[in-house]
């Protein structure tokens, strides 16, 4: 379903991507784990054409991404949606405009159709009956769901989610978690997961890759990933200070959000 | 220390060279969409209730004191040349021409130009513009064009009232001050302009419009950094806008003069 290959991103003088290969199959979930700035965000803004690599191969549905021209890339998008790390909800829509903005984009839909579908996509991420409130009134965990209900609202057959259940609640990252498999169960969503959390990884991943320096350097069912005796996939996994990551890594090595 | 400066001045040239090129082409781009589907009404009329109304106020109190301030300033020296009746002309051409374009576009690029780049540069900072081309939408389609165009259509109907303001402002000087009656004051006005004063004028506005949006854009979709970055661009943009306005009036002088006048 995504085949990259070999892909190369440099932002001013610093390496972000470096060749980095990784394959994700139709409905299958794969968890992206690695460092804060090891280009886990800039590898799913990639994928979604939102910067364009250096070097390298992004295949989707077979097509090859990386040289389309936006008009092109446009039709593949819109059968993709990005969860934001922080939300990116518009801030002059309130919640369901929000939610309905691809509806309002590029559909004819009546508008009694528009509000059933905002409607059902919110209760989906259980925030039913917020349709009037404006981003700037929602807590954090509840810009992420709308985000989340905004990218469901499309029906994509690929998800990316940035970040999806950091600074939410235990509560609503169970809820978030278990919603990531419905989709993967009931309606064949692939999808990519960015995440630190090991716990909800192991939960909701079919495969976890590791990114490291810009590369994968462990691509594997969660089992296989809880075994490796990769030392740095050890060290992450484990959560410890000390090993062969250092803190002033990513200061060396990109740190590009 | 000569080699330097001559290297820096390079420098300053070429970056300059290539900010007059992103925004041309930027303006072209905004151009192209604007005139080709999908048209979206809405978001030009929500753009342009934030210009013009916004704005009126502002603008016509300005001009108001312009207008009395050059009657005053005229009356000075007019009346040691016995040539005060022809107060009323001056104020008239040099408000239509010249002032009334140029006072209300800096007025607005103050006011809307700075607060697009901020937004923009907000939603930037946030985000939502990555979010608007994940979604398959274009930013300049989606935010530039709606302000273009209300900026455009807005600045000449802003300015149209403007002047209108301050030839009253002159008015009220001539009148109560310097005794030319309302019948004299107002024949000498319509009588002074001609139909090119008023176009050059309008014409003029709607390109400053033009300008105050896609620098305004332009900066906002530039932003980099946080809350500094979006205080450095709103600054950048007002700086810029007025620089622009001042130097494309000095063009449009320049044609309009060698265009009616040759």
């Amino acid at each position: 379903m995504i085949e990259i290959e070999n892909l190369h991103k440099t932002f001013n003088r610093a390496r972000v991507l470096n060749g980095l290969t990784l394959r994700v199959r139709a409905g299958e979930t794969k968890v992206v784990i690695g460092r804060s700035g090891a280009g886990k965000s800039v590898l799913l803004k990639n994928i979604m054409g939102i910067v364009r690599p250096d070097g390298g191969s992004i295949r989707i549905g077979g097509t090859e991404v990386t040289t389309l021209p936006e008009r092109a890339y446009d039709a593949v998008r819109r059968d993709m949606g990005l969860v934001f790390q922080g939300g990116a909800l518009f801030d002059s829509l309130n919640v369901g405009e929000n939610v309905g903005f691809v509806l309002d984009e590029f559909t004819k839909l009546p508008a009694d159709e528009k509000r059933q579908r905002v409607a059902h996509a919110l209760s989906l991420v259980g925030l039913g009956g917020i349709e009037e409130m404006l981003p700037s009134e929602l807590s954090g965990g509840m810009r992420k769901r709308v985000s989340l209900a905004r990218v469901l609202c499309m029906g994509p057959r690929i998800i990316l989610y940035d970040e999806p259940t950091s600074e939410v609640d235990p509560i609503t990252s169970d809820a978030i978690q278990r919603l990531i498999v419905a989709m993967r169960d009931r309606l064949k969503v692939t999808s990519i997961v960015v995440m630190h959390d090991m716990n909800a990884a192991y939960k909701i991943a079919d495969s976890i890759a590791m990114i490291y320096l810009g590369q994968v350097i462990a691509d594997g069912t969660p089992d296989e990933i809880r075994r490796s005796t990769h030392p740095v996939v050890r060290q992450f996994i484990n959560g410890d200070a000390l090993g062969p990551v250092t803190d002033d890594e990513s200061m060396r090595f990109g740190h590009v959000k | 220390m000569a080699w330097i400066s001559l290297t820096r001045a390079k420098e300053v040239a070429l970056a300059f060279i290539a900010y007059i090129g992103e925004l041309t082409l930027l303006f072209c781009r905004t151009i192209v969409m604007a005139l080709t589907p999908p048209f979206n009404a809405y978001r030009f009329l929500s753009q342009a209730q934030r210009v013009g109304p916004g704005s009126f106020l502002i603008a016509c109190l300005v001009a108001l004191f312009v207008g009395m301030i050059m009657a005053l300033q005229m009356a000075y020296m007019m009346i040691k040349l016995s040539a005060e009746i022809y107060i009323p002309n001056v104020i008239a051409v040099s408000l239509t021409r010249e002032l009334g374009p140029v006072l209300t576009a800096l007025i607005v690029a103050g006011r809307v130009g700075a607060g697009i780049t901020a937004e923009i540069g907000t939603m930037v900072v946030t985000e939502q513009v990555d979010a608007l081309k994940a979604f398959a939408t274009n930013p300049v389609r989606y935010l530039v064009v709606p302000r273009f165009l209300a900026l455009g259509v807005m600045l000449p109907v802003l300015s149209v009232f403007a002047v209108f303001v301050g030839v009253f402002g002159g008015f009220l000087i001539c009148n109560y001050k310097l005794s030319i009656s309302a019948h004299m004051y107002w024949s000498m006005v319509s009588e002074a302009l001609v139909m090119k004063d008023i176009v050059t004028g309008l014409v003029k506005t709607a390109f400053f419009g033009m300008i105050i949006a896609t620098v305004g854009c332009y900066e906002g979709l530039n932003v980099k950094g946080g809350a500094d970055g979006v205080g450095r661009a709103t600054t950048l943009s007002v700086v810029r806008s007025f620089i622009l306005i001042i130097a494309f009036d000095c063009l449009f002088t320049f044609i309009f003069y060698f265009l009616f006048n040759a």
